[in-house]
């Protein structure tokens, strides 16, 4: 507010007036003093519904569901609603114990029933849990009984996932659409004007030590510049999506801290191993030796470190390869690969193979992430130096999962995350299953990958999973199924007045409940 | 008298068989193309629905078997119409939300927006294009005109980024984004006015210049009035008419600028949502805002013409 | 919108003709001329080079992915000139013709066709576009056929009410009495009539189209790299807007310097 200059002051007293009404019925939470500071939160991501199957990322971000496990800043699982757990000898018969006395939003007591009846909502629509072998739910004195059909090891990460948080019996009307977000969390929803804002108040009954900030709002804002210019105005207190080249321009705003956390969440490209031109591995290779990561990275992304030379990035422990040499650009030899495959420079420039078939292909992307048509119209220049001509078709984030089942894909860009689930092994799993995966592998199995992925599913001792996990990095990084781009970071924009903030490399919650202002 | 409510009745119940024929093509025409539209449409939903991240094929089965969109498309377009007529525009096929719902809190929104750009252009073209039209040929007309020829080339969003380096980023005034107070109202309506004043001020200026160039003006004066009084009196009513009648046309503009400038400053309301849902594939959605944008014209138009038969009962007479 | 009325107005401006006719010579000379004399591709990349200044390599800069603003400028303003006349010339035809038949004919069609005419004209342009062009994301030619369908409506209009007036007069009434054939007196007796009026229409239309696909691609609705596109150029360079001003204000000064072309050309016609 300091900040602000005269017109936006005239502007917040009137701000009432323009609220939705939902949003004027609010109730304080009784407590003594009353904080008039709300805390805002700017990001670009849209609230697309109330269901957490679907954008209940969000909410648990918020604060208002809660899972029985939660992740810590490793990915390692912590307690949440469930204060203990334990699993037989055998890995199958899983016990989650609730904490005593937790209470809905709606003042309801959480029971062991309320909770399996949410998991068995998240059973049933595409989640992180709908993937697990889960035989039974159910529920014993105080605890959530999961019985699986085999071994799984990542079950307490997949029920950190946004999909497996717990809701209210109340939260669902008769038909069973989820018609109020009643959660546990520290949090709880004052308003929800979808698609663009949430307004959430601090809950006096959560299990957890009473939060200092007492009211948030998240807000929608699909114009990076926007978004930044919220964060120099001091509009936002905590802006996510923050443009690489505008990264730099917050860093030297006084009034601004700028952060950026690595996270596991890597640019891909995907290729239709099918297709006669990505068939062979030399084509691969060459595909794979003729990109500019350096470039990319520093012009792109402003970031040469984020230069991809595997799949994984260094921060997911043992899925990263320690001693891999650097990706260099080497165009003659990718050359001599592809003259190998068969490939010879036609006329034009463009390779044709022994049939005449020129190497012309199609490589589909999408722009919810705004890099990423960037950095295919990048690829597309660099490819065409050693002879590939490439298309780019610029479309929505769904094209690339309909294309995969049509079989029609060539290329696809894609901005892929391995936090899904806080063990990215639950992402690889799918991923470069057997029979390939929407967001991974197109025609591609490798025997030994699967034999890796198998035993790490239900592997539980540290050397044997290190093992296995370097074992499935190796075969990924040698046979090339995608071919890693580019590694992300989070960058987020932090204002002066709040302190105390811990971004979640996960991204499973911005953890409001630890947030401090600045000033009494 | 029997005639004079039909001259005011005639106009008035051709819009509205206009009214009918927008509702018809809008929701034919959307739902046509949606259908025909590449990408099938459960996956588009899909990703609306589960996110970026997480969308894929079994996303997609959920949806379709949820939304029935496997059903013959002639029973979808004549559930659709039927529904239409008893007022109710379905479910947004991503949030669930009831359509009309999401309308009216979007109206809300954009109504703020037109509400507040209206009398903004009113305020800057009015003056400018009345000063224009009584200094006609000399310099202030040449002033106002080049700035509305200069304004008029410039693109919507080009105007909007403009103000938004310029006020906020620069100079600080007015936040860039958000929708939830006044200050967050000033660029997008300000950008929208200035569009609209180049239009508003043209017109204001012709009709000055006709009016003042007109036998009542000189009466007027030869009557003894001051040069002031006469415009008021006389000049102000005379030239309100082409002004109102432009104002109709300057509507239809006014509602294409606000889907670009809703898009820029990310303003939640109706014209934001129609390209969303067009990215989405959300028919009904998108055809609840089509339908209501079109109507939302026809209804101006309306009251555009009812204000002319009511400021000059003539033009009905004329009419008839 | 009301071009025509527009038009009278920037009459008044003195040589707003010449003007116009000279900015549009320049711009369609280096539109036309431009990339066939510029060497550099405008596909061509220098990631190192990425918003280089205006210098002695890239005159006007480079973009974020190093390319030559230059050619990229050559080639999209020739993409806008093309587009919006090929889009003017195909609502033109379609709109004259259709006027001229509703004129002629008269009755069921003429009611009809009036009565869609003002159905389209209800229907804000930029929705009917957005329908039409989601067909086909990123190609041409369905972008200008979208904009044709809601454009071809203001030339209907016009032709058809002035043909009316013009087919009522007496030496065309006298001229179909006495057995003249349709060709011969539309060709002769009304088209020469309109010309000077569909002129100042197609300037307008010209100079909105550019505008329409300017503000389209710029809400990623238009044409897919590496095309370079007035409005998409802004879009991409719009996170640069603090680091390179220049080069991403350069794309829009274009759009606005070649619809005030069309304008004063258009609207400076002397009556």
């Amino acid at each position: 507010m300091r900040r602000r200059r005269l017109p936006a002051l005239a502007a917040a007293c009137l701000a009432p007036a323009l609220r939705p009404v939902a949003a004027q019925a609010a109730t304080g939470t009784g407590a003594g003093a009353v904080d008039e500071r709300v805390l805002r939160i700017v990001a670009p991501i849209e609230i697309g519904g109330l269901d957490p199957a679907r954008s209940g990322f969000i909410f648990t971000r918020m604060g208002v569901v809660e899972t029985l496990l939660a992740a810590d800043a490793e990915g390692r699982p912590v307690p949440a609603l469930a204060e203990r757990w334990s699993v037989d000898a055998a890995g199958l018969e899983w016990r989650f114990t609730l904490r005593p006395g937790l209470r809905f939003h709606d003042g309801s007591a959480v029971t062991p029933g309320a909770a399996v009846a949410s998991l068995r909502r998240a059973l049933a629509d595409a989640t992180a849990l709908a993937r697990a072998p889960v035989a039974t739910l159910d529920v014993a004195g105080r605890d959530v009984v999961i019985r699986l059909a085999r071994p799984f090891s990542i079950l307490p990460a997949v029920l950190a996932n946004y999909g497996s948080g717990i809701l209210a019996p109340a939260s669902y009307d008769a038909a069973g659409h989820v018609q109020a977000v009643i959660g546990t969390g520290p949090y709880r929803v004052l308003s929800i004007t979808a698609p663009m804002r949430l307004e959430v108040e601090r809950f006096d009954l959560w299990w957890g030590p009473r939060p200092e900030i007492s009211r948030a709002i998240y807000l929608v804002a699909g114009q990076g510049e926007a978004r930044a210019a919220m964060a120099e105005s001091g509009q936002a207190d905590l802006v996510f999506g923050l443009h690489p080249a505008t990264m730099a321009r917050l860093r030297r705003n006084p009034a601004l801290e700028v952060r950026a956390v690595a996270i596991p969440r890597s640019r891909i490209l995907k290729l239709n191993l099918a297709s006669p031109f990505f068939d062979s591995l030399a084509e691969r290779q060459a595909l794979d030796l003729a990109i500019d990561r350096q470039g990319i990275a520093t012009a792109l992304l402003r970031n040469p470190s984020l230069a991809a030379t595997q799949l994984l990035p260094p921060m997911t422990g043992d899925w990263h390869l320690a001693d891999l040499p650097p990706a260099e650009r080497d165009l003659p030899r990718a050359r001599a690969l592809l003259a190998s495959a068969g490939w010879t420079p036609g006329p034009d420039g463009i390779l044709r193979d022994r049939q005449g078939r020129r190497f012309r292909v199609v490589l589909t992307t999408y722009s919810t992430w705004p890099e990423l048509p960037a950095i295919a119209t990048a690829l597309q220049a660099q490819f065409r130096e050693i002879g590939v001509d490439v298309d780019v078709s610029i479309g929505n984030t769904s094209d690339i999962p309909r294309l995969h089942r049509d079989v029609t894909l060539e290329l696809g860009l894609m901005s892929r995350n391995y936090a899904l689930v806080p063990d990215p092994l639950g992402t690889i799993l799918t991923d470069f299953a057997p029979q390939g995966s929407d967001w991974g592998a197109m025609h591609w199995t490798d025997p030994q990958l699967a034999a890796a992925l198998a035993r790490l599913e239900g592997a539980t001792a540290p050397e044997e999973r290190r093992a296995l996990t370097q074992r499935a990095s190796a075969i990924l990084h040698e046979q090339r199924p995608v071919i890693p781009i580019a590694w992300s970071e989070l960058a987020v924009a932090i204002g002066r007045r709040v302190g105390h903030v811990a971004i979640d490399p996960f991204e499973t919650s911005y953890r409001l409940q630890d947030m401090r202002w600045r000033e009494p | 008298m029997g005639g004079n409510a039909w001259r005011v009745l005639r106009p008035l119940l051709s819009r509205l068989g206009q009214a009918g024929l927008v509702a018809l093509l809008v929701g034919c025409i959307g739902f046509a193309l949606m259908h025909a539209l590449p990408g099938d449409q459960a996956f588009r939903l899909a990703a609306e629905r589960y996110g970026p991240d997480i969308v894929d094929a079994r996303a997609a089965a959920a949806m379709r078997a949820e939304l029935g969109l496997d059903r013959p498309l002639a029973l979808q377009l004549l559930e659709w119409l039927g529904r239409v007529v008893r007022l109710d525009l379905g479910r947004s096929l991503v949030t669930g939300e009831p359509v009309i719902q999401e309308l009216r809190v979007q109206l809300g929104y954009t109504a703020l927006l037109a509400g507040m750009a209206l009398p903004l252009s009113a305020l800057i073209g009015l003056p400018l294009g009345i000063a224009a039209g009584l200094w006609r040929g000399r310099w202030p007309d040449h002033a106002v005109l080049s700035l509305a020829v200069l304004l008029r080339a410039v693109p919507a969003y080009a105007l909007g980024l403009a103000l938004m380096v310029l006020l906020s980023v620069r100079l600080r005034w007015l936040p860039p984004g958000g929708f939830e107070g006044w200050a967050e109202l000033v660029l997008p309506s300000l950008t929208l006015a200035l569009g609209l004043a180049a239009v508003s001020s043209r017109v204001a200026r012709e009709s000055v210049a006709a009016v003042a160039a007109s036998p009542v003006l000189a009466f007027a004066r030869w009557k003894g009035l001051s040069e002031r009084d006469a415009v008021r009196r006389h000049g102000l009513r005379n030239a309100a008419i082409p002004v109102l009648a432009v104002l109709g046309l300057q509507l239809i503009g006014l509602v294409e600028g606000i889907l670009i400038v809703e898009t820029l400053f990310g303003w939640p309301g109706i014209g934001h949502a129609l390209v969303h849902a067009i990215f989405a594939r959300d028919v009904p959605l998108v055809q609840g805002t089509a339908l209501i944008m079109g109507l939302g014209v026809v209804l101006l138009n309306a009251a555009v013409d009812l204000a002319c038969l009511l400021i000059d009962p003539r033009r009905g007479r004329q009419a008839a | 919108m009301s071009g025509l009325a527009f038009g009278r107005r920037v009459a008044a401006l003195p040589c707003a003709r010449l003007a116009g006719a000279g900015l549009l010579l320049l711009l369609l000379g280096f539109g036309l001329v431009g990339p066939w004399l510029i060497e550099a591709d405008p596909a061509r990349q220098d990631l190192m080079a990425s918003l280089a200044p205006p210098g002695a390599r890239f005159l006007l800069g480079a973009d974020h992915l190093g390319r030559s603003m230059l050619a990229r400028l050559a080639h999209a303003v020739r993409l806008s000139f093309l587009l919006s006349g090929l889009t003017v010339a195909a609502a033109g035809l379609l709109g004259t013709a259709l006027g001229l038949l509703a004129a002629w004919e008269g009755g069921w069609l003429d009611r009809g066709l009036s009565l869609l005419s003002d159905t389209v004209l209800a229907l804000p342009g930029l929705l009917l576009v957005l329908l039409v062009i989601a067909f086909a994301p990123g190609q041409i030619l369905p972008l200008a056929g979208g904009i044709a369908l809601a454009l071809w409506v203001e030339f209907f209009r016009v032709t058809r009410a002035q043909a009316r007036s013009l087919l009522a007069r007496p030496h065309v009434e006298a001229a179909r009495l006495l057995g003249f054939g349709r060709a011969y007196i539309l060709g002769h007796l009304i088209l020469p009539e309109l010309a000077p009026i569909l002129f100042t229409l197609a300037g307008f239309g010209i100079g909105g189209v550019i505008l329409t696909v300017a503000t389209l691609s710029f809400i990623s609705i238009g044409l897919k790299p590496p095309t370079a596109e007035l409005g998409g150029m802004t879009s991409e360079m719009l996170p640069y807007l603090a680091e390179a001003p220049f080069q991403a204000l350069l794309p829009s000064l274009f759009v606005a310097l070649a619809v005030l072309a069309c304008h004063l050309l258009a609207g400076g016609r002397p009556r």
